[in-house]
């Protein structure tokens, strides 16, 4: 494995662009929550701090930061300190192997007279493209329940603990659904890798040789079932309203984290918005084309990468609105529905979908 | 490789201090994470193997689904602090020398066995190679281990669920009741 410095550098410069997005989701969700929750419950929502309440977000940071750090006498002092950390860290991981748009080749250019990436230099925009894939996001965001568990065990407290428990029995009954749904996509794909998944899904479906669709998963009747169960898996996967019952504050008060305040609390809270945009990138990249613009072939060029990052964004966008829309429009379930949707329907469906994708490649369909 | 080194003696250490905090530290819940943490450096070991597919395998199946089952039943236990029974010392003595020799044999073994026998030549673990493998040359195997796994299951059920007709709670009964 030989690295030269401008390997490194494009490295860092990748991890930069995508850290410092998402730090950003936390505040900007919040807001879009807060003026979305008002704009379907048809009220103003907060509007004081800053043109249309941009800044609330700032405000509340602020609070956060400033409100007393509280450690519940009877807590188990060590693992309260650290569950929250042990929540961010696969929030923070998992999107380093979903690419964010076409990949370029820099030119060779000169630099106050140093010649910058000699014989042009391939840019992936990619943190790490490795062979594991989404197994690798599978893998870490199979940690991420511990954050939680720990939290609820750690606070000594009967609500905390209960969130803790549906927690934990929801995320591993709703991953396996989740995993199975995405085995379809990497079927037809014939890789783990997410590059070769959106790089599967750029070509077109010509219908009746007269419409051509953009070849996006979505757009297969094989993967329809695949889909949804993914996308819903992905609700519940991530705590989400109509599957919250994490925190359902109005039977647990709120759930695991009743203890938590201040940064502590604060943590949580991002943990939970960088899980739905990881959700949402994965749905965008296995069902809806990732990058892909369609009916427009991106040149490698930096204004391809430029205009597929920016369809990446939009298709990411409005996913992450659909999470909003969806959590302020559909009340919250029962338990034992929770749980009897994703043993007894979600994970057939999987299951089902795979032995149909199987089926349309035995056919040589897709 | 200078790298390679560092992390690979990085990752050993963290490896072998949680292992022994598992055994060593009361509290079950601390236990547990800290296997959590062991299996964790042991990824590691196989990404430095080249092997990235099982390292998320190993992260998958052992940190994220079967210590998250442990995690489950020593919470829901809630295992008390219970005193320690009384040892006579020449049980602590036989438990001492006899997990010795067990080590000093499994290390005996390793060195003549692997370390020295290692193969040579490529190393693949991809997941066509393993798949590739799985279900052509051992997929009898495979199959037996999946059947024993369900026969396992159905006995845990059997033995737990409540004799007699009728009397079976079901979930949702206490809310419907």
């Amino acid at each position: 494995m030989a690295f030269d410095l401008t390997d490194i550098l494009l490295s860092v410069l990748k991890i930069a662009i995508i850290l410092g997005i998402w730090l950003n989701i936390t505040p900007i969700m919040v807001w879009v929550e807060r003026r979305g929750s008002a704009l379907i419950q048809d009220r103003p929502g907060p509007n004081r701090v800053g043109p249309f309440g941009l800044l609330q977000s700032f405000a509340d940071a602020l609070k956060f930061i400033m409100k007393e750090d509280i450690v519940p006498a009877q807590a188990h002092r060590w693992l309260y300190t650290l569950a929250p950390t042990f929540g961010l860290f696969p929030a923070l991981t998992t999107i380093a192997v979903v690419p964010w748009g076409r990949g370029f080749l820099i030119p060779e250019m000169t630099v106050f007279g140093r010649r910058l990436f000699e014989g042009g230099r391939w840019f992936e925009p990619v943190i790490a493209d490795v062979s594991a894939g989404i197994l690798v996001v599978f893998a870490l965001a199979s940690l991420s329940v511990y954050g939680i568990t720990i939290a609820g065990w750690a606070s000594s407290n009967k609500y905390s603990m209960f969130g803790a428990i549906r927690a934990s029995a929801q995320m591993i009954s709703y991953e396996l659904a989740l995993t199975l749904a995405a085995v379809s996509v990497l079927l037809a794909a014939g890789s783990l890798k997410l590059t070769d998944v959106v790089a599967y899904q750029t070509g077109y479906f010509v219908l009746f040789d007269a419409v051509k669709l953009p070849a996006w998963n979505i757009f297969s009747p094989a993967m329809w079932l695949s889909f949804l169960v993914f996308s819903i898996s992905g609700f519940a996967e991530t705590n989400r309203l109509p599957f919250d019952f994490a925190e359902a504050e109005a039977e647990l008060v709120a759930g695991y984290h009743t203890e938590y305040s201040s940064m502590k609390f604060a943590l949580f809270f991002m943990a939970e918005y960088m899980a739905m945009g990881t959700m949402a990138a994965l749905v965008t990249t296995l069902y809806l084309g990732g990058w892909d613009i369609p009916w427009y072939n991106e040149p490698a060029t930096f204004l391809g990468f430029l205009l597929s990052f920016l369809a990446f964004l939009a298709k990411w966008s409005f996913l992450m609105f659909v999470f909003v829309w969806v959590r302020w429009t559909i009340p919250r379930l029962k338990y034992d529905i929770l749980m009897r949707i994703g043993w007894k329907f979600f994970l057939p469906l999987a299951i089902v979908n795979i032995v149909i994708v199987a089926a349309f490649i035995a056919a040589r369909w897709i | 490789m200078a790298a390679e080194f560092a992390i690979f003696f990085l990752f050993a250490a963290i490896a072998v201090i949680f292992a022994l905090v598992v055994v060593l530290h009361r509290n079950p819940v601390v236990g547990a994470l800290s296997l959590v943490a062991s299996f964790f450096a042991l990824a590691v070991m196989y990404v430095l193997l080249d092997a990235p597919f099982l390292a998320a395998l190993q992260v998958i199946v052992y940190a994220g689904a079967i210590m998250v089952l442990f995690l489950f039943v020593i919470m829901l236990l809630n295992l008390q602090r219970a005193p320690e029974p009384p040892t006579r010392p020449i049980q602590q003595f036989l438990g001492y020398t006899s997990s010795a020799f067990f080590g000093i044999g499994l290390v005996y073994f390793i060195v003549k066995y692997a370390v020295t026998g290692a193969p040579t030549g490529q190393f693949r673990a991809t997941a066509y190679d393993i798949g590739v493998r799985m279900f052509e040359a051992y997929i009898f195997p495979f199959e037996m281990v999946s059947i024993l796994l369900l026969a396992s299951i159905v006995g845990a059920l059997l033995l737990s669920g409540r004799s007699g007709a009728g009397s079976r709670a079901r979930i949702g009964d206490e809310v419907t009741k």
